[in-house]
């Protein structure tokens, strides 16, 4: 008897330790510690053994019986909190699954390059208005100082739907259109569609431009400088080198093309850069006195600079787009890049 | 205008400037070169080679076998030019060299005989015409060297962009001038001015409209032999893409590069009664044949150069061929005049014919230049093609207009630019390149802008060229000092983000489309006949028929982007526009512009999530309508204190779009008109866009939108008792509406009641057919006081007796 209770006790210890889940030690609870299981069996038979070993053989009992059930509780608790030592498959949350996220959709490129354009222009003051993409030839042309037949309209290719009407080349029109209609000090910026027919790999037939100006008295080139440095600057987020090159406009004088050093190679050369080193941005310059007299300000009174800068190509230059007819494709691959 | 180096070179000295910083120098003064690159580049595998002997080829009587010697090698060339011989020394293509036309040269067989390389002529060479034999170099040239170094032609093509305002850098000499003010050094011209004694003993000129034709020179030179241009001649033009022609023509166009002046030589023999005539076409001249040998349509508008007879040439474009320079001419008259730049313009514009003279006459030649560059060409003429200038000829010039003085304020210039200047400064750039100053007063300059600078027309047109000159970036940067404003925001604008950000943040993406499309697109659509946007606005010079009407509505675009999409295995899609229609007004009037937005909505409802997550179930109607309504709430249209002034409704017959699915359709109707519809789109349209499955829209007019009032943000106090909820089940028609339902509850008298909403609607087994049970939940709740049993069960009872008759159903049981 005593020998079959430490052998009883020894097999339920190493049978114990073996134990790698529930239903396991559920078993080995019925085998062992159940209403018919074996220590119960050891237990009646107790009753049977001699007066004088009673004592001696329950004590020797009852201890296994509860080294086993220590064992045991132990055991279910390791199982319980999964630190068995052993990997445990089931009841467990596998977080390297996927979140379950919204798919929110995404603002065209175009509108968010216009809108920190607008948003940069507006911490300077500048207020936004917007005009119409059919346009006049006097608001396009005429009222900028480019009367029919010179030659700066070959720089414009123009969209026709009349003679005198027709789908406006730049946003400048309504440099004429404000000034006309408010007097100074003024601060603008025109954002808005333009369209030049003309269509290959780096011209689409409508692009968005900014136009921009400034109008007051004793309003200086050096004043233009400031302010598209700052532009640039904020826009490309660098300190980023800049230059004014002397260039042509018939509605402003003097004018100027303004390059940015080249983003992508720094200024190194590259093929986007034509090796120059330098990115064409913007165009601007000092307003015609001419265009003032058009709309009846006095230029020996005011001055004031103008500029213009095409959405697109900063989009291009700043996400390194490379074709810009994808642009207008809507296709949601491009799209839910930016 | 493309210019080499070494040409320029011979009209300034560019002092040690690199040909990169000189290109530099040039973009700074608003000259932007475009490009430098090596002349002929394709010429560059050519070398020199010298002939060593020559023998009869064993097969074949027209062929030699030559040896040549290229530097220290030698070569076995087999050439067939009559002209091979011993010394000959003449241009090889060596064996692995490719011929300007594409042809790799290879060591091949001749007739059994193996050739290692070509030996070329001229127009192998594509250097001129000549292809009677191979090249012949000057004798004493070595042999092994460059190709491109023995004829003097290793030297770097420069091409810049020239603004329109800079007709005078359309030379070789007006770039030099610019770079003598760079480099500070004086302009080497081969004739620096020149007058013109009158004469006209050998023939007349009449000039009939000076304003068109502000000078006309014309000069007599015989005992003209043609011929090829010598070598350094030809080189010039070719190096600049020119092709030569003879001598006549070809002087005529090198001084063209030279001075900017469009010269023209007449065949003096062709000249019908020896009179020029500078006029505008008579009534029977319509058309006229120029030297390019088309026929041409002239109208009155256009200035002509004419002879006793008729036409000879058309003033500043092109000349005639009924007086064109020939092979057998002897004598030539030579036409150097400044026609007005507008008139030229025109002229070329309705020809469609744009020449290096029209180019150069739009954009202004220097009057005060033609006779100067006349007796450049007279030089070239007596010294190249053998001629004899008659003494004197005809210098028209009534219709110059004087030369003004400009005042320029240096105080002026100074507050413009925005940087200190005095007379010094000033003067030393102006001067630099020709503009003559003196000053008139502490603050006033006299200037005299320089007759070939015809841009410089006021103080202004000065103050740039003092600007230019100094350097743009010498100009400090500083910031306009301005009285503190506040811009008001325009409200479309504000409403353009709101809805923007709204879209996207439920799954939209922004779609732009060009705003001219197909017509197709409004039979695509199905529209009426009588719909009015089948009026569209038409381009008069369309890119294409895909682009030749401004839209007048946003979906068929969307509908375009949709189908690219599903080419491209999207299984969800969500895009919108907010963009103009235009609607066309008088024929010289604009259009009317309108603001619309248009969402589409098309397959798996999830988006493109995670395919773990990804549920099967599409969009339908309801995802449409639940958009338009949190877009009309998020604007505060509706919903939070908002008036009832904007709802949905169901179309009426005549209200459904011809586009749209009539049994999925709602109008957005408000108290200013409606605002726009959701719904799905007919099937047959979709197909037509190439699209077979469920598409949805919502379009909005954005003015209307924009003028709604939206209600404003109001607190309202959290209620204190709690609310006692309410369900009632009840079976009714299957034609009942379920709005009709809510309007019901919610329109009843019953106090308390807080809000009302559908959860659960079913149809089918175990109810009868035609049949359908709807789950309304009714809140109630008082403000003052916790509601009892007693009060709810009152109202609650009322209402779902009203529902019952009124919509004739019952109460479902369990």
């Amino acid at each position: 008897m005593e020998q079959e209770l430490v052998s009883l006790q020894n097999q339920a210890r190493e049978q114990l330790a073996t134990i790698q889940n529930t239903s396991q030690l559920e078993a080995f609870r019925i085998r062992f510690l159940g209403r018919k299981g074996q220590f119960s069996t050891i237990m009646k038979r107790l009753g049977k053994v001699p007066k004088e070993d009673k004592p001696r053989l329950g004590l020797l009992a009852n201890g296994a019986k509860r080294e086993i059930e220590a064992l045991y509780s132990e055991k279910q608790t390791a199982l319980a909190s999964g630190d068995s030592g052993v990997s445990q498959c089931c009841n467990t949350i596998d977080l390297t699954l996927p979140g379950r996220k919204p798919v929110p959709g995404k603002l065209h490129p175009v509108t968010q390059i216009m809108n920190e354009v607008c948003s940069i222009f507006e911490g300077l003051g500048f207020a936004v208005a917007e005009g119409p993409d059919v346009e006049h030839d006097h608001y396009n042309f005429e009222a900028l100082n480019i009367p029919a037949h010179h030659p700066a309209r070959d720089m414009h290719d123009t969209f026709y739907v009349s003679d005198s009407i027709l789908l406006r080349t730049h946003t400048s029109p309504m440099q004429a259109r404000i000034m006309e209609t408010q007097q100074p000090p003024l601060r603008v910026i025109a954002p808005g569609k333009v369209y030049r027919c003309d269509s290959d790999i780096t011209h689409t037939p409508m692009f968005h431009q900014v136009e921009g100006f400034l109008v007051d008295k004793n309003v200086s080139f050096a004043d233009l400088k400031g302010v598209l440095t700052i532009f640039t600057q904020k826009m490309f987020d660098k300190e980023l080198e800049l230059r004014f090159r002397p260039s042509f406009f018939p509605f402003t004088e003097p004018s100027a093309e303004v390059d940015i050093a080249c983003v992508i190679c720094d200024g190194k050369g590259c093929r986007v850069c034509k090796r120059t080193g330098w990115l064409e941005i913007l165009g601007a310059g000092m307003i015609d006195p001419e265009v003032f007299k058009k709309v009846g300000y006095n230029p020996e009174v005011y001055s004031g600079f103008a500029f213009g800068l095409g959405i697109e190509r900063i989009a291009m230059l700043k996400y390194g787009i490379d074709d810009i007819r994808l642009y207008y494709e809507n296709d949601l691959r491009f799209l839910s890049q930016f | 205008m493309k210019f080499t180096l070494n040409w320029l070179k011979e009209y300034v000295d560019t002092g040690d400037l690199s040909p990169e910083v000189l290109s530099e120098h040039l973009t700074m003064l608003g000259l932007e070169v475009d490009s430098v690159t090596p002349l002929f580049p394709e010429l560059q595998p050519f070398k020199t080679a010298k002939v060593i002997s020559v023998e009869q080829h064993p097969n074949a009587d027209k062929l030699k076998l030559c040896e040549v010697a290229v530097g220290d090698e030698s070569f076995s060339i087999v050439c067939g030019a009559p002209n091979v011989r011993e010394g000959l020394v003449t241009a090889i293509a060596l064996v692995g060299s490719t011929m300007p036309d594409g042809m790799k040269i290879k060591a091949s067989k001749v007739r059994g005989v193996t050739s290692h390389g070509m030996l070329c002529s001229e127009r192998e060479l594509g250097l001129s015409e000549s292809h009677e034999g191979i090249m012949e170099l000057v004798p004493d040239t070595v042999h092994g060297i460059p190709l491109l170094e023995a004829l003097g032609m290793d030297d770097l093509l420069v091409e810049v962009d020239l603004t329109p305002n800079r007709p005078d850098c359309a030379s070789v000499i007006g770039i030099a001038r610019e770079v003598a003010g760079i480099t500070r050094s004086r302009l080497k011209l081969p004739v620096d001015s020149a007058s013109l004694e009158h004469s006209n003993q050998n023939f007349s000129v009449d000039v009939e409209n000076s304003e068109d034709s502000p000078r006309y020179a014309v000069r007599l030179i015989r005992n003209i032999q043609i011929a090829p241009s010598p070598w350094w001649l030809r080189k010039r033009l070719l190096s600049i893409g020119l092709r030569p022609i003879n001598n006549v023509v070809d002087i005529t166009n090198l001084v063209m590069m030279e001075y900017g002046q469009p010269l023209h030589a007449f065949d003096y023999d062709k000249i019908a009664g020896k009179k020029i005539l500078v006029r505008h076409p008579l009534q029977n001249e319509n058309t006229f044949t120029t030297l390019d040998g088309k026929e041409r349509n002239i109208d009155p508008s256009m200035l002509m150069i004419c002879d006793a007879d008729g036409p000879i040439a058309i003033a500043g474009v092109m000349g005639g061929m009924n007086s064109e320079v020939s092979d057998d001419t002897s004598s030539i008259l030579l036409e150097s005049a400044c026609f007005d730049a507008v008139s030229v313009r025109k002229t070329a514009r309705k020809l469609k014919l744009s020449t290096e003279a029209s180019y150069r006459f739009e954009r202004g030649v220097d009057p005060g230049g033609c006779v100067t560059a006349m007796e450049r060409a007279v030089t070239l003429l007596c010294e190249i093609a053998g001629g004899k200038a008659a003494e004197g000829g005809v210098d028209y010039y009534s219709g110059i207009r004087p030369l003004n003085s400009l005042k320029l304020r240096i105080s002026r210039a100074s507050a413009l630019l925005g940087i200190e200047l005095d007379y010094d400064k000033i003067a030393d750039v102006l001067q630099s390149i020709g503009i003559r100053c003196k000053p008139k007063d502490d603050d006033t300059i006299w200037v005299n802008p320089p007759t070939f600078r015809v841009d410089i027309e006021r103080e202004v047109d000065l103050i740039e060229e003092v600007a230019r000159l100094i350097g743009y970036n010498k100009i400090p940067n500083s910031l306009p000092t301005v009285n503190l404003s506040y811009p008001e925001q325009d409200p479309k604008r504000k409403l353009r983000a709101q809805v923007s950000t709204l879209l996207c943040n439920i799954g939209f993406s922004e779609a732009i489309n060009y705003s001219f499309v197909t017509d197709k697109h409004l039979d695509m659509m199905q529209l009426n006949q009588d719909d009015s946007r089948r009026a569209v606005v038409r381009l008069l010079n369309p890119l294409s028929e895909e682009q030749s009407v401004l839209r007048t509505m946003l979906l068929p675009g969307l509908l375009e982007n949709l189908k690219r999409n599903i080419n491209f295995q999207k299984n969800s899609v969500k895009l919108f526009e907010i963009g103009k229609v235009f609607t066309p007004q008088g024929d010289n009037e604009q259009p009317i512009e309108k603001e619309r937005l248009c969402c589409i909505l098309y397959g798996l409802r999830a988006g493109e999530a995670s395919l773990l997550y990804n549920s099967e179930k599409k969009v339908d109607i309801f995802d449409a309508k639940g958009t338009g309504e949190l877009l009309l709430e998020t604007l505060r249209l509706t919903g939070c204190g908002a008036e009832d002034s904007v709802y949905f409704r169901t179309p009426d017959e005549n209200e459904t779009e011809t586009y749209a699915d009539r049994s999925q359709c709602l109008l957005i109707d408000s108290d200013q008109g409606v605002l726009g519809q959701v719904s799905r789109i007919n099937p047959e349209v979709a197909k037509l866009f190439g699209i077979k499955r469920d598409i949805f829209y919502i379009d909005l007019d954005v003015e209307l939108l924009c003028r709604l009032t939206a209600a404003i943000k109001k607190f309202r106090p959290l209620p204190v008792f709690p609310a006692v909820k309410r369900d009632i089940a009840l079976l009714v028609p299957a034609s009942v509406k379920a709005g009709d339902l809510l309007d019901t509850v919610r329109k009843s008298k019953e106090k308390f009641i807080e809000q009302c909403e559908i959860f659960d609607v079913y149809q089918g087994r175990p109810l009868e057919e035609c049949m359908k049970s709807i789950a309304i939940s009714v809140t109630y709740r008082s403000p003052t006081k916790t509601l009892t049993e007693k009060n709810v069960n009152k109202s609650h009872t009322k209402i779902i007796n009203t529902l019952t008759s009124k919509f004739k159903g019952s109460l479902r049981e369990g």
